[in-house]
């Protein structure tokens, strides 16, 4: 097979490791999320609290800027965990836009086509195809949430005139650890609601009403049965406190969310992420299976 | 070994049992899988494929089990489906990058083999355009050239022409006429249209309710050099088609008194008269003609196969 000769001829070189597959997905996922307009415009609305942060970070070690908030500085001009919290805050709903946005790219443009029986007849798993789908989905998510937020305490690291990288430690590891759990359940979450939607603006709504309509029916569920319970159904809210408590920051004091057990916040997220599976591995099929 | 092994294979779909005790050896250069819709041809294909999963028996492809062993089948079959299946918005030679480094190749390897699989089934001009906008013969290329973009050691074709127009057609089957040529490449070919498969393969295996109603190697039919008889008749009498057997001929009996023979050397032309003048059988018809595959095709749907691998019609 040559372009000049136009005949067949066999494939003979190198073949890439079986793993190496995954990450092909995961590329092409990526370069299609990209591939829009709209994707960059959204990367950059999600940085811009990366870059209030940062500036705040510069105000708070530049002496300057202290000087002229006299006896405010120490309290507006904070750097701790509570400063980080608030940037994980900022970042959830931009985070969230992105996620409803890409996850649909990536999953959609197969279902149109009916492009699974091909891209399932190469050596790659259900598992292989929707892990490669997450990979993309998780990158792109890593760019605008824990990657700049640890160079932000990089930054802080750096400029603040104490050792206060290694005596803050906690607050990255806290930091790390619950952007990544939020990435990561937002990446399956978008990833198992656009395979059941066929149409991308119809899935990016979806997306949002998965994480807005069930934190509205706990509130009311609580509000009625006055239990904390219903809270479990606010993912939101559950996010906050995982990210409270990895940070070690106090929050809603007396009140029912303060009750709420690590424990079952963790067993709900996992619940919902195996549900999240089983819905993608109930679409992702080569064929469907003809019941009768 | 054959390319394609089945020992008592029975996959079922829900309730239903789609392929019931399929055993057989398919050891063509290309392999021709005919059968009326709902057969189970195109399970047999997603089943050697590694979609389902027998519940009884196996399929082995080149020694390899198709549930244990699919991802290393896999690698080394190409598999063009029969229904629309591509993703629209990338241009052809992405798309086929991309199912060629799925593969297994690596990108500047794929990226070559894609330029160079497009221009050879003839899209090569226009594989910058998004798949989306091609024709329907386009799209059945398309899907050719990623299932051939990595050099595949069996190549899976399910209904190759569907939808194509006479001269599309005819290059597709030009095509896979080249590709059997080339040698390296085992074809495994679907379809409902006999004159494809008789073009195309040598051998051919057909189902019927998902049974193997016939399995036999065209090459060795045709080579036989047996004496084919059509015989048209007014009058015909199942007394007739038994004398007619009588003599060691095989017989098939059409509506409208067609009858169809396998005539063994030491019978005449005159020994049928004799038995149709005794039966008081009208003649109005003789033609001596070699097989067909629609005759095999019509005597498989016929009867039920028994045999062995390979039977003689």
């Amino acid at each position: 097979m040559s372009v000049y000769k136009h005949n067949y001829r066999a494939y003979t070189g190198k073949l890439t490791p079986g793993w190496a597959r995954i990450f092909v997905l995961a590329r092409y996922g990526y370069q299609d999320a990209w591939s829009s307009k709209i994707t960059v415009g959204i990367f950059i609305l999600c940085l811009l609290p990366c870059l209030v942060f940062l500036f705040a970070i510069y105000l708070a070690n530049n002496p300057m800027a202290r000087l002229l908030l006299g006896n405010h500085a120490p309290r507006i001009l904070a750097i701790n965990a509570e400063f980080f919290l608030n940037l994980l805050y900022a970042q959830f709903g931009p985070a969230l836009v992105l996620a409803a946005w890409i996850a649909p790219r990536l999953i959609t443009f197969d279902l149109a086509d009916d492009a699974l029986p091909i891209l399932l007849s190469h050596p790659i798993s259900r598992f292989g195809y929707v892990f490669g789908k997450w990979i993309a989905l998780f990158t792109a998510l890593s760019l605008v949430t824990w990657i700049p937020d640890l160079v932000l305490f990089a930054y802080q690291g750096y400029s603040s005139p104490q050792p206060w990288a290694a005596a803050n430690l906690p607050i990255a590891i806290g930091l790390l650890a619950g952007a990544m759990i939020w990435i990561a359940f937002l990446s399956l979450l978008g990833l198992a609601l656009s395979s059941w939607v066929k149409w991308r603006v119809v899935a990016t709504g979806v997306i949002f009403a998965a994480i807005l309509v069930p934190a509205g029916v706990g509130s009311i569920v609580s509000a009625v049965l006055r239990t904390k319970w219903g809270l479990l159904l606010n993912l939101p809210l559950m996010i906050s406190i995982l990210w409270q408590r990895f940070m070690g920051v106090p929050g809603f004091a007396n009140s029912q969310e303060a009750s709420l057990p690590t424990a079952a916040i963790s067993a709900m997220l996992m619940l919902v992420c195996l549900l999240f599976l089983a819905m993608l591995f109930a679409r992702i099929r080569a064929r469907e299976v003809v019941r009768g | 070994m054959g390319v394609i092994d089945l020992e008592g294979l029975e996959v079922r779909l829900g309730n239903r049992t789609v392929l019931n005790g399929l055993t057989g050896a398919l050891q063509g250069q290309v392999i021709g899988l005919l059968g009326p819709n709902g057969a189970g041809k195109s399970t047999l294909i997603n089943t050697l494929l590694g979609f389902h999963r027998p519940s009884r028996g196996s399929a082995r492809v080149f020694g390899l089990d198709t549930h244990r062993d699919r991802s290393q089948i896999r690698a080394g079959i190409g598999y063009m489906p029969e229904n629309d299946s591509f993703i629209g918005n990338m241009s052809g030679v992405r798309f086929v990058r991309y199912m060629a480094e799925l593969a297994g190749l690596p990108p500047e390897q794929a990226l070559e083999r894609a330029h160079e699989a497009l221009f050879y089934v003839g899209l090569g001009e226009v594989r910058y355009r998004k798949v989306n906008t091609y024709s329907l013969g386009m799209k059945q290329l398309v899907k050719l050239a990623q299932a051939l973009a990595h050099g595949p050691k069996l190549l899976i074709l399910d209904e190759p022409t569907n939808g194509l127009d006479p001269i599309a057609r005819q290059r597709m089957i030009q095509l896979i006429k080249e590709i059997r040529a080339e040698g390296s490449v085992r074809l495994l070919i679907s379809s409902h249209l006999l004159r494809d498969i008789d073009e195309t393969c040598d051998e051919v295996l057909i189902l019927k309710n998902g049974h193997i109603a016939a399995l036999c190697n065209i090459e060795e039919e045709r080579r036989a050099n047996r004496s084919f008889m059509e015989l048209e008749t007014v009058d015909a009498t199942e007394q007739f088609s038994v004398r007619i057997r009588g003599l060691g001929c095989e017989c098939a009996c059409f509506p409208g008194g067609r009858i169809k023979l396998v005539i063994p050397g030491h019978v005449e032309a005159r020994d049928l008269y004799v038995i149709a003048s005794e039966q008081g059988v009208q003649i109005r018809r003789m033609n001596q003609r070699r097989d067909s595959l629609e005759d095999i095709f019509l005597r498989a749907m016929d009867h039920e196969w028994t045999g062995p691998v390979h039977v003689s019609l």
